[in-house]
């Protein structure tokens, strides 16, 4: 199975740690693409964005979630996997 | 001497409930079954071994062993966890790493650590109010060439004699190790559950024997439980640190519905 190189696993990280990097990525990803050094074909399964599609670029599990969790609509995330659990531990999410 | 005084080991994240309420149900009795356990040994100290999912330790810099050394932590959130600070232990963390640097491990010290699911959840479910200090001790199967077994292993009796040898007599440890079994995250078996092998791991660690599985390599146990579930070597830490103690399987259930194999032990030192 291929691994993605770096730079992209690098740009993925990067949007996982800011928050308005990742707001300026949904928006309009070219700029970073471009920041990257990205090559074309890294650059169409990033936009292409799907989990099969980052799944033959070969990112890294944890990072393909991140990235799934970066594109997905803002608001569009329910109460959480835990909700239910952490109301028994009487810890509200 | 201080003493472990339990050793335990358990998945580290539950889902969503609806698609397999029975199973499910299982799972949280068996978990809380393992926290209501740790917390009637009343351990002074709790050892919780696991991994980081690339929110505090990245591919920028890829050490194998890493242990958090501040008194306290803030949980990053991930998942919903609340985040409500919690208790470490400096004094207990340099001393390990002191103690294993002598030993032959050079294990990395963090200092600003905001523990993701791996860690916090468990912490949340078996420290509740964060009132035991914690040691997070990480082993980052995350890595692209992660750490053997056989190693794991060792710097698992690494801990047993550091407690054994350096901590005050009255202290008491609980060593949890989170995480597993096996799950093929984002990988193209995703879904797939290796139910053989999930047993033969908690048959031979709940028989005395986890020893043997340190005759695996990394590059096996990924192969037979996928690359998340490396996160088996948290399991073989644990273990390590009571050697040859046997001990009972509390819950595990084969869940293609949560793409993971769910399962806890107990061992008795």
């Amino acid at each position: 199975m291929s691994v993605a190189p770096y730079r992209v696993h690098r740009l993925i990280q990067d949007l996982n740690r800011d928050p308005t990097l990742a707001t300026t990525f949904v928006r309009d990803p070219e700029p970073l693409f471009q920041q990257y050094r990205l090559a074309e074909n890294e650059q169409q399964l990033l936009r292409e964005g799907t989990p099969r599609a980052l799944m033959t670029l070969g990112v890294h599990p944890n990072l393909q979630m991140k990235f799934l969790r970066i594109r997905r609509a803002p608001g569009s995330g329910g109460p959480g996997p835990l909700a239910s659990y952490l109301r028994d531990l009487q810890l509200e999410p | 001497m201080g003493t472990i005084a339990g050793a335990f080991a358990m998945s580290h994240v539950v889902f969503e409930p609806e698609k397999c309420p029975d199973k499910a149900a299982r799972v949280w009795a068996g978990m809380r079954e393992i926290a209501r356990r740790i917390q009637a040994l009343a351990p002074d100290l709790l050892v919780i071994a696991t991994n980081d999912h690339l929110n505090n330790f990245t591919l920028a810099l890829q050490a194998p062993f890493i242990v958090g050394v501040a008194d306290e932590y803030t949980p990053l959130g991930d998942m919903g966890i609340p985040r409500t600070p919690f208790r470490g232990s400096r004094e207990f963390a340099d001393g390990f790493v002191r103690f294993a640097a002598g030993a032959g491990f050079d294990v990395a010290r963090a200092e600003e650590i905001a523990p993701d699911h791996g860690f916090a959840f468990p912490n949340l479910l078996v420290n509740p109010g964060g009132r035991i200090p914690v040691l997070p001790f990480y082993i980052n199967v995350a890595n692209d060439i992660p750490p053997a077994p056989a190693r794991v292993w060792s710097l698992g009796g690494v801990m047993r004699d550091f407690v054994a040898r350096e901590r005050a007599a009255a202290e008491r440890v609980v060593v949890l190790g989170a995480g597993g079994l096996s799950h093929w995250l984002c990988e193209p078996e995703q879904g797939r559950v290796n139910e053989a092998f999930d047993r033969m791991v908690i048959g031979k660690i709940a028989s005395g024997r986890a020893h043997e599985l340190t005759s695996l390599t990394s590059e096996e146990i990924r192969r037979e439980a996928g690359r998340s579930g490396l996160e088996v070597m948290h399991w073989i830490f644990a273990a390590a640190t009571v050697p040859r103690a046997r001990g009972e399987e509390i819950f595990y259930e084969p869940m293609p519905e949560w793409i993971t194999g769910m399962g806890g032990i107990a061992l008795t030192p």
